[in-house]
């Protein structure tokens, strides 16, 4: 009776003490975000003004001067990785979760793995070696390239989980209802999975928007006014790079404010991700 | 809904088509990378190039002089800069035959960080530089330093010295300059643009601005870097002692001293470290630009070579005096005149 007792006190003392640990834990995680938040937020807060987001970069000793080429750089290569991701991380989603079996869909699944695992510089230094060196030109399309290949790993594994989350009654449904097999993939499934990927579109452009390394091989930046992707192209991360070794402290103050931008570019997909799945919870 | 989203897609294609061919008309984009050393100056005069000549602008990109080289072979670039002419296994391996051309001069700073003010600048002699990047002087109270700083206090700190881990034209003017004042050095180490460092305490910095910041974060520590990255860091610059005994800051005037007593330079004869004058400034050097002699596209050959000519230029040159650049001295600049000429366009 008293050694049970005994027991259970010692139970509750290293619950509490589980709760506590953990409890602790958590909170120098989240205390860490806060302060890593706050502390861009307060350093680029001020650098954030009108002339920022719509002017040119200024050169070396004329203070001033925005990231606007920059801004419209990446979301250019982002929306062209974009275009390039989609329909091969659906296609390869669908194959996935519907036709694919035995050998070759492992294989398949195996290398998306891999590939997820790749470091993004040797990623980018592939698209320098296939899309830069033999056109002898940088590019924003050899970056969206590289971009692209960093997508389509997280592309095809939320639409190969959102597909395989439409119950096959329904997909059963639509051939009974007379529908041919591809109809039904095209107006019964899709549809029912596009919450789902759109959420995992989001997250993998949000993964990649802040990337730097694959640039410098690729897009290698400028100075100037670029929207043909066949050029050179300015991207916000690399801007950020350039600016925060530089040995100037108006850059270094434009470095802080770039920051903040990309990190509520991140922080608004990833409220969109949620939002998309919202939809979703609320209607199954 | 696949009709609607077949024309949004139709209609970003078309888009896309339509932005990518007006830039195409307006205005050509001629790229440029290598040499950190002479980036402040690049980006202000391109910038102002591109203000008056509204069909051109120059992107270049400040990668360090051993990857400018390597972007130049491999044709990726219009143009490349370095710190250092291209030797003859790097003209080699490069697609062509090359033009080298003198693009600005400057000097390489020897900076420090002391958590004690050395009253008139800390003093350093060619030796003493060498020993302490040896390994030989490990501390700043070593007695070398004391007796050529009687009144500065120098603490009893282990001294870190600062190098650059890229390939660098920097790097190669620096142990140019030990070579040439030390045997030991030139036998133990030598001069290139990447080398072995000796000593034990020693850290390395991405490009001119990756060494400024490790020095500006090292106390106790001493590096090199190009005048602009030192002035524009506050890093306190040591006074030199140049080969006729006298003590120099680097400064416009004391690397023009040291340009002066060697008119004509080539790219097989460009070093202008540790030379005589009492003025002289012992550590400072050319940048040198490279175009292909015979190129392909001469529409475009020919834009790169008014862009550098005109850098070559007074106008341009004065931009890099203000920049704590010193302009080219008139017979380099004719030596460039004469190289850009070579360039069939």
């Amino acid at each position: 009776m008293i050694a049970g007792s005994r027991l259970a006190a010692s139970r509750r003392v290293s619950g509490i003490a589980g709760v506590v640990l953990t409890g602790f834990c958590s909170a120098l995680a989240a205390g860490l975000l806060i302060v890593i938040l706050g502390y861009v937020v307060v350093q680029g807060w001020s650098a954030i003004n009108p002339a920022f987001v719509t002017q040119l970069p200024h050169p070396v000793g004329v203070s001033g001067g925005g990231v606007a080429n920059g801004i419209v750089g990446t979301l250019i290569i982002v929306a062209l990785a974009t275009l390039m991701a989609v329909p091969v991380g659906v296609l390869t989603g669908l194959y996935l979760a519907i036709y694919g079996r035995g050998l070759p869909a492992e294989c398949v699944r195996f290398l998306a793995e891999v590939l997820s695992g790749v470091p993004s510089i040797a990623i980018g230094l592939f698209a320098y070696t296939i899309l830069v060196q033999p056109f002898r030109h940088f590019s924003g399309l050899s970056a969206a390239f590289a971009f692209a290949v960093l997508m389509l790993p997280l592309m095809i594994r939320t639409s190969e989980e959102a597909i395989r989350g439409v119950p096959t009654a329904i997909r059963e449904g639509a051939l009974a209802l007379g529908l041919p097999d591809y109809g039904g993939v095209i107006h019964v499934v899709l549809p029912a999975a596009r919450p789902l990927i759109v959420t995992g579109l989001l997250l993998a452009i949000a993964r990649v928007t802040g990337e730097t390394a694959p640039l410098l091989f690729t897009a290698f930046g400028s100075q100037f006014w670029e929207v043909n992707p066949g050029n050179p192209m300015a991207a916000l991360a690399m801007q950020i790079f350039t600016y925060a070794i530089s040995p100037y402290d108006d850059w270094h103050r434009q470095a802080w404010g770039g920051a903040l931008l990309l990190i509520l570019a991140v922080l608004v997909l990833n409220i969109g991700a949620r939002w998309a799945l919202r939809g979703r919870t609320k209607r199954s | 809904m696949t009709r609607r989203a077949c024309a949004a897609l139709i209609a970003g294609f078309v888009g896309s088509a339509g932005l990518a061919s007006l830039p195409a008309l307006a205005a050509t984009q001629l790229t440029g990378a290598g040499s950190s050393f002479v980036y402040p100056f690049f980006s202000k005069a391109f910038y102002t190039y591109s203000q008056a000549h509204n069909d051109v602008t120059v992107n270049y990109q400040s990668i360090g002089s051993g990857g400018g080289i390597q972007q130049f072979t491999a044709k990726t670039v219009d143009f490349g800069a370095s710190d250092v002419p291209m030797n003859a296994d790097e003209l080699k391996r490069a697609s062509g035959a090359v033009v080298q051309v003198p693009v600005a001069l400057g000097g390489i700073a020897v900076t420090y960080n002391l958590p004690v003010t050395v009253p008139g600048g800390l003093k350093l002699t060619r030796e003493a530089i060498v020993d302490i990047y040896l390994g030989k002087i490990t501390h700043w109270n070593d007695p070398v330093l004391e007796k050529l700083n009687p009144r500065a206090g120098l603490p009893n700190l282990p001294i870190v010295t600062v190098h650059r881990s890229d390939g660098s034209g920097t790097t190669y003017i620096f142990t140019d300059f030990l070579s040439s004042v030390s045997k030991d050095w030139k036998d133990k180490v030598g001069t290139g643009k990447s080398v072995q460092w000796p000593g034990s305490n020693t850290v390395g910095g991405k490009g001119n601005e990756g060494v400024a910041g490790q020095v500006r974060q090292t106390t106790g520590g001493i590096g090199y870097v190009e005048l602009a990255y030192a002035m524009e860091n506050k890093l306190s610059t040591a006074q030199l002692e140049n080969k006729a005994g006298k003590w120099v800051f680097c400064t416009a005037s004391t690397v023009q001293a040291a340009a002066s007593t060697k008119p004509s330079v080539s790219a097989t004869d460009f070093s202008i470290v540790d030379r005589a004058g009492a003025n002289s400034y012992p550590i400072s050097g050319y940048t040198w630009a490279f175009v292909y002699e015979n190129p392909t596209d001469k529409a475009r050959a020919k834009l790169v070579r008014d862009v550098l000519t005109w850098v070559t230029g007074d106008d341009a040159q004065k931009i890099a005096a203000s920049l704590n650049y010193v302009a080219l001295p008139g017979t380099v600049q004719d030596t460039a005149k004469k190289a850009l000429a070579e360039v069939k366009v």
